[in-house]
């Protein structure tokens, strides 16, 4: 059987298969290890981590939807240094890319957190989430806010030199602003996309079925608009993006390369199989074999018009 | 762990007892245990279900599931069929365990909430005095009456429309068990929400160590996604009812409404 390469170096990181599991899906990484090797994957992405523990958001925090589920779990974390005493060495052990997911409540924050994170050894990346609220402006989200994701982008690339990748909210009106934001700003990679804001109510009890009215809305459900939003990515900036949002299959997989992914992660899937990502991993070298394809580098962006 | 179906046979009104078999073993299961069981292959509905093991061989060679059909998932579930398969995931979680001290034993359960004792009453029901008080709407309702009192359980019911036993609520029942007479070293509770805090007042009034089994929405029911957690007792942190419980000391944890 012919080899398909399925290796790559996206963003400074070096990844042997584009199939990564996303930040809120995985915990730290080891939860899996029950399932599989996760030297399987071409790497994950932590649990977003903020520089103290934070408790979470009450429950009910999740709910179930057509093809999907919201989520509302409030960032809840170890906090940085747990995470770096107890959860990292173990990384270190596993042949995998490490992707370290944060957060902070203010651009200072940000940075620091970007600071602290920049000598360590063992993480090959890190993902700035900023679908969380800004606590100085009101609450307002700074992925929704495209000055306040310009100066945080730029605030973090000064504070690290490690592989920079922001996590764009889809909740805004013009996703490729955000992506060149962030392109101009120093960002080596987007992830395209967080999860999409949604609610359900309870019909019996009268009132929203999260505690906090609204949650992120993930899953196939989503898939469709993630595609389009890692497609309009694609036309506007010439960083790497890494397709998130409602990947199930080893052709969604191929889809969203096509639409300009050079990576992908799988995220709610991993609760309905959690084997799913070793599963990407394997048939995706199959996938690209019947569609004629021996390097997956050949078929990134391969939708758009040449 | 894709699971073949031995048997799928109706209770009453919307119950089912549903037994499988794994394609390997899972090894002994601790009553209280759970699995997360996938009703549908074509993705609607997504998410797996949580349910608690009912009774299981020694070795997890086979077990069983009581089904109530509530929903979509459910409803899938009560058509399974001898020879079909269906996969799970488990099983997860912390049990119950018997109390170190010798003792009279008190379960209280509601509905499918019978689940978990079924398993923790024939291993043990030879060697410890145990009594079950059962509630359920109407005597048709009392499941597994002949299987808990074969393996050594005294039974005792509660009909909401006095058909059987005791008439009223499982909780007003055992207000009435614990005035009448000598208390037990240890109270376990299944069912809902409610019923268990109830369950877990009086307990804890009479200084009664009480063991629940919670029912907190899941995604994963591994501890992945951080959705099932209740906050600790001490209110100051959240934990995870799949890793750290389903089964927890009352003392420790608040218990949801559902």
């Amino acid at each position: 059987m012919a080899d398909v390469n399925l290796a790559n170096m996206v963003a400074g990181i070096r990844l042997k298969n584009p199939v990564l599991t996303a930040s809120g899906t995985f915990g730290y990484g080891t939860v899996y290890q029950q399932f599989y090797d996760i030297s399987a994957l071409g790497g994950f992405v932590t649990k977003g981590l903020s520089l103290k523990p934070r408790p979470g958001a009450p429950t009910p925090r999740i709910c179930e939807t057509p093809s999907g589920m919201l989520n509302a779990i409030g960032l809840q974390n170890i906090g940085l240094e747990k995470f770096l005493e107890r959860k990292l060495p173990k990384l270190r052990e596993i042949d995998t890319a490490v992707i370290v997911n944060f957060f902070g409540e203010t651009v200072e924050e940000y940075a620091d957190m970007a600071g602290r994170l920049d000598k360590v050894e063992g993480i090959h990346g890190l993902e700035m989430n900023i679908s969380c609220p800004n606590v100085e402006k009101g609450g307002a989200a700074f992925g929704t806010d495209l000055c306040l994701t310009r100066e945080v982008t730029s605030a973090c690339r000064q504070a690290t030199s490690k592989p920079l990748i922001v996590k764009l909210s889809p909740n805004v009106t013009s996703i490729a602003e955000f992506a060149v934001a962030c392109q101009e700003n120093g960002a080596d990679a987007i992830s395209v996309i967080n999860t999409i804001t949604g609610m359900a109510i309870d019909i019996h009890k009268r009132k929203p079925v999260l505690a906090n009215i609204t949650g992120g809305l993930s899953g196939p459900a989503i898939k469709p608009v993630a595609l389009r939003m890692v497609w309009q990515c694609y036309e506007a900036v010439d960083i790497p993006i890494f397709g998130i949002g409602g990947i199930s299959s080893a052709e969604d997989v191929v889809e969203f390369m096509m639409a300009g992914a050079s990576a992908v992660q799988t995220g709610t899937m991993n609760f309905v199989d959690p084997s799913i990502g070793r599963k990407l991993a394997e048939n995706l070298g199959d996938t690209l074999l019947r569609l004629g394809v021996n390097d997956y580098k050949q078929i990134i962006g391969a939708a758009h018009n040449q | 762990m894709l699971c073949s179906v031995i048997s799928n046979e109706p209770l009453a009104d919307r119950f089912f007892h549903l037994t499988l078999q794994p394609e390997a073993p899972t090894g002994a299961i601790t009553p209280g245990q759970f699995v997360m069981v996938q009703c549908s292959t074509g993705g609607d509905p997504l998410l797996r279900r949580p349910m608690s093991v009912a009774d299981s061989e020694p070795n997890g060679a086979r077990f069983s599931l009581v089904i109530q059909v509530v929903g979509k998932g459910t409803r899938l579930l009560s058509r399974l069929e001898p020879g079909d398969t269906v996969d799970a995931l488990g099983p997860f979680g912390k049990g119950f365990a018997m109390p170190d001290q010798a003792g009279p034993v008190w379960l209280v359960a509601g509905g499918t909430g019978v689940a978990p004792f079924m398993g923790l009453v024939r291993a043990n029901g030879a060697t410890r005095e145990i009594t079950l008080l059962q509630g359920a709407r109407t005597r048709n309702l009392l499941l597994f009456r002949d299987y808990f009192k074969k393996y050594g359980a005294t039974v005792i019911s509660a009909t909401q429309d006095g058909s059987e036993g005791f008439k009223g609520l499982v909780t007003q029942l055992l207000e009435h068990q614990l005035a009448a007479g000598a208390p037990p070293c240890a109270i376990m509770t299944c069912g809902p929400g409610p019923m268990m805090k109830l369950v877990a007042n009086m307990a804890t009034d009479k200084g009664i160590r009480c063991f629940a089994s919670l029912e907190n929405r899941m995604a994963c029911g591994f501890g992945a996604c951080l959705g099932c957690v209740t906050r600790s007792a001490d209110g100051q942190r959240y934990v995870t009812v799949c890793r750290k419980g389903p089964v927890f000391d009352v003392a420790e944890v608040e218990i949801a409404d559902g």
